[in-house]
């Protein structure tokens, strides 16, 4: 169990008379890429945002190092550790590249705003801190020309990316991606496919939203399926590939699986 | 290096000058700005029939709208501005400010300089007070609390005792003198110079803090406060310090405004006020320091040099502010950030 | 601070509470219904009540008032009454869709951010206040006596008299009207349509910017409308005089739920009622402090309303 860095247990999402989520139980190991996958509506996202603290469960559990978070507001969950992307890119448009990045490795540090104020050697070194991180992972995701550029300028894959860039500079332990290669044309799916194992091999678990099955089954190592806020199927790219309960959940959306 | 350079149409004053600034050696930029300051200093000097005010006397123009009006945007600025909290009732920190020094000057005999300090740590409390509550409220409805809150100050100030009531109270005093620098009545100068000793400290602090993380977490804010707090930014805490900060520069504005004027009542301390000075910060170009206080300036100045402007000086700044919002939401030097050329390893701006 | 009057003036306080809420509600219904298509409270529409107060004032004028007449005869007011209804509805209608035009059509068509159209509309509502500031010389104007306000009868200590009873009868006729356009007009649906899920009621074919601009020339129509009312009622304007009414009536829509139209209602009855208690106990000078302090109180703890219909919180 211990290695179960995100764990979520019996997890229920309750928006008036729907339910979005019905005793959901799901978990991320260290090392692993997850991935969540299921029709439209199923309540993906919803476990993105019940998990990071945007909504408080109707039930259930959600464990970030087997320490609960439930209640935690969202910046103190994302400090401890679980970062996100969204399903439509949203950066800070007016903000470059690279401050987009520093937001989030700022929440790193510990300096406040009378620290900064008078330019503190903490302010200093945090500042510093900032910076590096910023500049490395725009190096890391292969943007670093972007970074003096605002980010509502830049190209649709690179916003992506830079999402990306942005949610690693919090140093999460568990990386939480909503549908990533969304408008992406294959050449660019594979790409991402690589970099995603990238940031597995470089430390961070992952937790992958994607309509791509493809690419879902290329670079995953256990598939959850949800359909009707339920958990049908879990197992390995494979074995959910094959199972009939998912084939007919799929059944009619087919257009999803190309 | 960038590859695609997004050229801006519109003709930006901001990139014109940041070129050149850009451009310049570390010496230069000292003379510079130092220059820029000396000029401030001895524009009270200046009044010619070209520059100088035809409605009232130059140098209180100066100190009154001018002077005001642009320490007032710089404090508003950043948070409308910077952290995008629309705040209607600006006037009330300036309020607080103001009879903070008449009271504590009249009845206890405080030095105004001792006031000041208050008057500011007065304005911050209640920004506390007020925004730990109402900062949670988004958009609209906190601008029609914050407008209630500038109502409530100035009706309460009506209605007690210890502000004089309606008829507000008078006799308030100078600062003493300061470096050999007098306070009288009738020399609206060393008033001049008081705030915009004020103003460049203010601008001092504002550029550390917009340069740092404070800055960045204010612009997150206001570009998507969700997301903001999704990156680990406690959204709530630096929400209620751009509250707290503008409200304490705008209650030392009221400090200085009260120790010029005299004499305060009630009515002074209006709506009109906080519209007047959000009109200054649209105008200027929110977010943007050197737009704000350049506007800001202009609509001081304008009023007081026109004639037709002065009697109708609310009518324009409404309309203003309609236009503004239509044809030029950034204001007259907007915010919007050239592209900067970064160190790939360092992630420092690169001089060139 | 005396609690004994709300005893012996219980009956008078209400009825008072009842014809002011009357009032508050119809302006409220404008604030609640641009909320509804809009998702944002339109500053300006208290100036359009105060434009209806001065479209009232001017027709009397024309009609050669002076305010020193004897009242007049039950019939003859009818018409006069109804023309100066009129008159206010037409110009605070338009007026109400200028505004949509000039302050909020090319924000919205741009897509630009809530806080541009905001600070638009409170350019516009203080373009508005100056220009009557201006033009009316910051005086107060009276608006004459049309109707004789001796008591019509008694109920406890409350005096029914004519300009009340006016007040309750055209305000109740009004609302039946606007629940039957809403429900039942291609254009009221369209209301509906648009505030329960724009992007579904642009697929549908409704035409959003005929729509909206449809919702502010009711909220106009209804301001207007008011505006007589309240002219009628209190005999008095000023150029200020939509600053507090507006905020009277915001509250009022606030209590009920902003975007619920019966929520309005049931709101501005409340808040009339609330206000014409507590200025009798506290004194009238607290009275705008503590409709602040309402509408304060319900933002923090119940931003949904009374009677809200839950306000979905934004999706990520
Ligand atoms: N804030 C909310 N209020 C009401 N219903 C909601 C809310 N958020 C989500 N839902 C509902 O919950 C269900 C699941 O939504 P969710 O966005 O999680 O789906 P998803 O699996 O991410 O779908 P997609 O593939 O389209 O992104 C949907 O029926 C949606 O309408
Ligand atoms: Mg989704």
């Amino acid at each position: 169990m211990s290695d179960r860095l995100l764990e979520v247990r019996n997890l229920t999402m309750q928006f008036g008379g729907v339910t979005a989520l019905s005793e959901v139980n799901l978990y991320v190991s260290k090392g692993e890429i997850a991935a969540l996958i299921g029709p439209n509506g199923a309540g993906k996202t919803t476990v993105f945002n019940v998990t990071t603290g945007y909504y408080t469960p109707s039930s259930g559990e959600v464990l970030l190092n087997n320490e609960s978070i439930v209640g935690l507001k969202p910046h103190k969950i994302a400090r401890k550790g679980l970062a996100r992307t969204f399903q439509n890119v949203r950066l800070f448009g007016d903000m470059t590249a690279l401050e987009n990045v520093m937001t989030g490795a700022d929440s790193r540090n510990k300096v406040g705003l009378i620290g900064s104020m008078f330019g503190t050697a903490q302010s200093r070194r945090d500042e510093e801190s900032s910076h590096l991180k910023a500049a490395e992972l725009l190096n890391f995701m292969g943007i670093s020309h972007r970074g003096g550029q605002l980010a509502r300028n830049l190209p649709y894959g690179d916003q992506r990316r830079l999402e990306i860039a942005r949610a690693l500079a919090l140093d999460p332990k568990v990386l939480l991606l909503d549908e990533p290669a969304a408008g992406f044309n294959p050449q660019e799916k594979v790409e991402l496919g690589e970099l995603i194992k990238k940031i597995r091999d470089a430390g961070f678990a992952v937790l992958l939203i994607e309509h791509d099955m493809s690419l879902v089954m290329k670079i995953s190592d256990r598939v959850s399926v949800l359909d009707f806020g339920q958990k049908i199927a879990e197992g390995t790219p494979s074995e959910v590939q094959n199972n009939q309960r998912v084939i007919d959940a799929y059944l009619g959306v087919a257009d999803h699986a190309s | 290096m960038s590859t695609s350079k997004i050229s801006m149409p519109k003709f930006n004053l901001r990139d014109k000058f940041g070129d050149w600034w850009e451009g310049t050696t570390r010496n230069q930029r000292i003379i510079f700005r130092v220059s820029l300051i000396a000029f401030f200093y001895i524009l009270p000097f200046l009044d010619n029939p070209v520059f100088g005010t035809t409605e009232s006397d130059f140098s209180s123009v100066l100190f009154y709208p001018m002077g005001m009006y642009v320490l007032m945007a710089i404090g508003l600025n950043i948070v409308v501005g910077k952290s995008g909290i629309l705040d209607l009732g600006y006037v009330a920190f300036f309020a607080i400010g103001a009879y903070t020094h008449a009271i504590l000057a009249l009845s206890f005999g405080f030095n105004f300089w001792v006031n000041v300090v208050l008057g500011m740590a007065f304005a911050m409390f209640a920004g506390v007070l007020l925004g730990l509550p109402a900062l949670r409220l988004r958009g609209d409805y906190l601008a029609i609390i914050t407008l209630g809150f500038g109502e409530i100050v100035r009706i309460v100030a009506i209605n007690v005792n210890f502000t004089g009531g309606a008829a507000g109270l008078a006799g308030i005093p100078a600062p003493p003198n300061i470096f050999g620098v007098e306070f009288l009545v009738d020399d609206p100068r060393p008033y001049y110079w008081l705030v915009l000793t004020l103003t460049l400290l203010v601008i001092w602090a504002y550029m550390r803090l917009i340069k740092r993380r404070p800055g960045r977490a204010w612009e997150a804010i206001r570009e998507d406060e969700d997301v903001a707090e999704f990156m680990g930014i406690a959204t709530t805490k630096y929400k209620l310090w751009a509250f707290v900060l503008g409200g304490a520069i705008g209650g030392g504005a009221g400090a200085v405004y009260a120790s010029q004027v005299t004499s305060i009542v009630p009515e002074l301390f209006d709506l009109n006020v906080s519209i007047m000075i959000l009109a200054c910060v649209v105008f200027g170009g929110m977010g943007n320091l050197w737009g704000v206080a350049f506007g800001a300036a202009l609509l001081g100045y304008f009023p007081e040099k026109l004639r037709f402007l002065s009697d109708t000086r609310i009518l324009f700044f409404g309309l203003l502010m309609v236009v503004m919002m239509n044809i030029r939401p950034d204001g007259i030097i907007p915010r919007k950030k050239r592209e900067k050329v970064y160190d790939k390893n360092t992630g420092k701006e690169v001089s060139r | 601070m005396d609690f004994s009057i709300v005893v012996s003036e219980f009956a008078s306080l209400f009825l008072d509470g009842i014809v002011v809420g009357a009032i508050y509600a119809l302006v409220a219904l404008g604030y609640t219904l641009v909320y509804g298509v809009l998702r944002l409270i339109n500053f300006a529409h208290s100036e359009i009540f105060m434009l209806g107060t001065f479209a009232c004032l001017g027709v009397t004028m024309l009609l050669g008032y002076t305010g020193f007449e004897e009242p007049i005869g039950i019939g003859l007011f009818l018409v006069t009454f109804i023309l100066i209804t009129f008159v206010a509805a037409v110009a605070s209608g338009s007026a109400a869709m200028l505004l949509e035009v000039v302050a909020y059509r090319r924000l919205r068509r741009k897509g630009a951010n809530r806080l541009s159209s905001l600070i638009s509309a409170i350019g516009a509502s203080f373009f508005l206040v100056e220009l009557f500031r201006l033009m009316t010389d910051s005086k107060d104007w009276d608006f004459p006596r049309l109707l004789d306000k001796n008591s019509l009868f008694e109920v406890s200590s409350a005096y029914v008299t004519a300009d009340k009873l006016v007040v309750l009868i055209g305000a109740f006729g009004l609302m039946f009207a606007l629940d039957r356009i809403i429900q039942g007009t291609r254009l009221g649906r369209g209301i509906r349509a648009v505030s329960q899920d724009e992007k579904t009621a642009v697929l549908m074919g409704v035409d959003v910017d005929k729509v909206i601009a449809f919702t502010f020339l009711l909220g106009g129509i209804l301001a207007g409308v008011a505006s007589s009312f309240y002219m009628l009622f209190y005999e008095a304007t000023k150029f200020n005089v939509g600053f507090l009414l507006g905020i009277s009536a915001f509250t009022a829509a606030v209590l009920g739920g902003i975007g619920n139209i019966r929520g309005a209602l049931a709101g501005s009855f409340a808040l009339g009622l609330i206000q014409q208690f507590s200025s009798a106990i506290l004194g009238y000078n607290w009275r705008d402090v503590v409709t602040f302090l309402i509408l304060v109180l319900v933002l923090l703890f119940k931003p949904t309303g009374l009677f809200g219909e839950a306000i979905q919180r934004a999706r990520v």
